[in-house]
């Protein structure tokens, strides 16, 4: 009953949150939360500074290939085995995917059409590139990603070439 | 700056074709219906020039193996209104398909019919659509293609190179068709560099380029014994 007087409390906040969103004519990027966009509302500042994980332990091939790739269901599971760790719905959802053994269906938020190449291990590690370039403060985002920070566009890329003075020759990236 | 260059030993080429194969394969070139076929517009982008001497029984068959040529001098690039194909600083000849309108002054322009035209979209063969090659795109209908020479492979390659700290070693860019050739009929690597295996091929006493009276420096030398 507790748990239940909490959350309609809550779900009173976030509708006077909204209406004063509307009020202030809709500039407000707050998200009413009662539908997100991914299947479960990761959080990475969470993982980040209170678990203390590297990007690369869950974007497992971001220093090794053009890729960095989503984490598959077997990196989330090696911690959220069976007894949840808090009393976050979300969690729940996420024992749910563990228990039937179904991968999360993660959607994409950046993406280079396929008539372009880009690779992470060429940015990341041979240009020593700091993500937070590319991706914004990947560390204090506690909602899943919805927009790109820097809008993966040809004028984007070449902006920062020219400034790093690597080369924007049409075939270096189209293929 | 390096310059790719391409040799192709006649003498050693069996015609087999698995150039063309491997070619097709590697940059996901399509495949044209019969009918389309007969209308002349089938794809090719290393084609198999056959040429046959003499009256039976004494006849003999010629192959030659036909990629873009990758002229220093190309005079498809000087009448692209668009700038979709350029010759980039190594010397390759580029085709960027998203910019390319499909006016087709490129072809008319290339003296050794390197490109060809997508006339309709492409059909991909019930699972051909699942394992084409990811490292090239697949073209639209409306504009034109012709072989990179498989740039996207240098990509990779120099990637490698400057992860190790080092350049690219002779032999270690291939395209598709040098890679796969059976009877190591085709050398390819940095006619720059004095001691690859394409320089000496170059300076062969057997090697010439198709119709050098033209002045357009294609970068593929083939070798023969036959005039
Ligand atoms: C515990 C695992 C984990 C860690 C650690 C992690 N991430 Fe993520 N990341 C995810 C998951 C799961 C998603 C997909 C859900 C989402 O978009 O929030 C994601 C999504 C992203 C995306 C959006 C990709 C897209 O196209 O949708 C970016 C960018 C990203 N992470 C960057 C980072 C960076 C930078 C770090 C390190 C500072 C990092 N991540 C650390 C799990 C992790
Ligand atoms: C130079 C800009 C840049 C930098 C720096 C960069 N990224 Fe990305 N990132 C991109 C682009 C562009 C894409 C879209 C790639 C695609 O569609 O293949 C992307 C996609 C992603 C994705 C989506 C999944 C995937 O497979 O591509 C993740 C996750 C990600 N980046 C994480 C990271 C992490 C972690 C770092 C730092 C270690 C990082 N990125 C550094 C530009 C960058
Ligand atoms: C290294 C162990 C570890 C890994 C790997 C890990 N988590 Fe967590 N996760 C935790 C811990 C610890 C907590 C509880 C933090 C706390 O005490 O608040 C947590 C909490 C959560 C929560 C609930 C808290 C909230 O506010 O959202 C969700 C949802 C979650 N994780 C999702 C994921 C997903 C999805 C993955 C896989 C991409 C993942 N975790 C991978 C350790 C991990
Ligand atoms: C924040 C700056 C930045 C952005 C944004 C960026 N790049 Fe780069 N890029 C670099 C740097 C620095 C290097 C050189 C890395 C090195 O030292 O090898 C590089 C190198 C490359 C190379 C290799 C070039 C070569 O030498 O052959 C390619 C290809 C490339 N970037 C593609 C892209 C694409 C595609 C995008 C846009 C989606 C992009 N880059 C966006 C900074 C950037
Ligand atoms: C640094 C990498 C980079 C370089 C260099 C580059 N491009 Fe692009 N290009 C991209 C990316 C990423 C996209 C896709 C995003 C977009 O449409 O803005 C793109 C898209 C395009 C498109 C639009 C395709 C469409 O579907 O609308 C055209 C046309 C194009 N490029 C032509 C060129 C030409 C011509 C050159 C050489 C002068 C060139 N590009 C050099 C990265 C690059």
């Amino acid at each position: 009953m507790k748990e239940l007087k909490t959350g309609s409390i809550a779900s009173v906040v976030v509708r006077f949150a909204y209406a004063g969103c509307l009020i202030l004519s809709g500039a407000c990027a707050i998200s009413s939360g009662d539908e997100p966009d991914q299947p479960i509302a990761y959080n990475h500042k969470l993982h980040i500074e209170t678990v203390g994980l590297e990007c690369a332990e869950c974007h497992r091939y971001v220093e090794t290939s053009a890729a960095a790739t989503l984490p598959p269901l077997e990196v989330c599971r090696s911690c959220h085995e069976s007894e949840p760790l808090t009393e976050s719905p979300e969690e729940t959802v996420l024992l749910k995917y563990v228990a039937d053994g179904t991968e999360i269906p993660w959607k994409r938020i950046y993406h280079v059409p396929d008539h372009v190449y880009f690779s992470h291990r060429r940015h990341v590690v041979l240009g020593e590139l700091d993500c937070g370039l590319c991706h914004g403060v990947m560390q204090e985002q506690t909602a899943p990603v919805r927009s790109a920070f820097l809008e993966v566009k040809m004028e984007n890329c070449m902006d920062c070439h020219r400034e790093h003075k690597v080369t924007n020759d049409c075939l270096s990236c189209h293929r | 700056m390096a310059k790719w260059t391409m040799a192709i030993d006649l003498d050693r080429c069996t015609g087999c074709g698995a150039c063309m194969v491997a070619c097709k394969t590697e940059n996901n070139v399509p495949i044209v219906t019969p009918e389309e076929a007969h209308e002349g517009r089938v794809m090719n982008w290393m084609e198999m020039i056959t040429e046959y001497e003499g009256d039976y029984p004494n006849l003999s068959v010629r192959r030659m193996p036909k990629p873009c040529f990758h002229c220093d001098n190309p005079p498809c690039t000087r009448v692209c209104p668009v700038g979709a194909t350029y010759r980039n600083e190594e010397g390759l000849v580029a085709q960027i398909y998203h910019r390319c309108i499909g006016c087709r002054y490129c072809m008319v322009a290339c003296p050794f019919t390197a490109k060809v035209f997508n006339w309709h979209e492409p059909i991909w063969m019930e699972g051909a659509d699942t394992c084409y090659n990811p490292d090239v795109s697949r073209r639209m209908v409306g504009v034109v293609e012709k072989c990179s020479f498989c740039a996207h492979r240098l990509t990779k390659v120099k990637e490698e190179a400057d992860g190790e700290d080092r350049s690219n070693n002779d032999g270690e860019y291939l395209p598709a068709c040098a890679e796969i050739c059976p009877a190591d009929a085709i050398t390819f690597g940095d006619l720059e560099d004095r001691t690859s295996a394409v320089y000496g091929k170059s300076r062969d006493y057997r090697a010439h380029r198709i119709m050098e009276d033209l002045g357009v420096e294609p970068k593929v030398y083939y070798l023969s014994k036959r005039t």
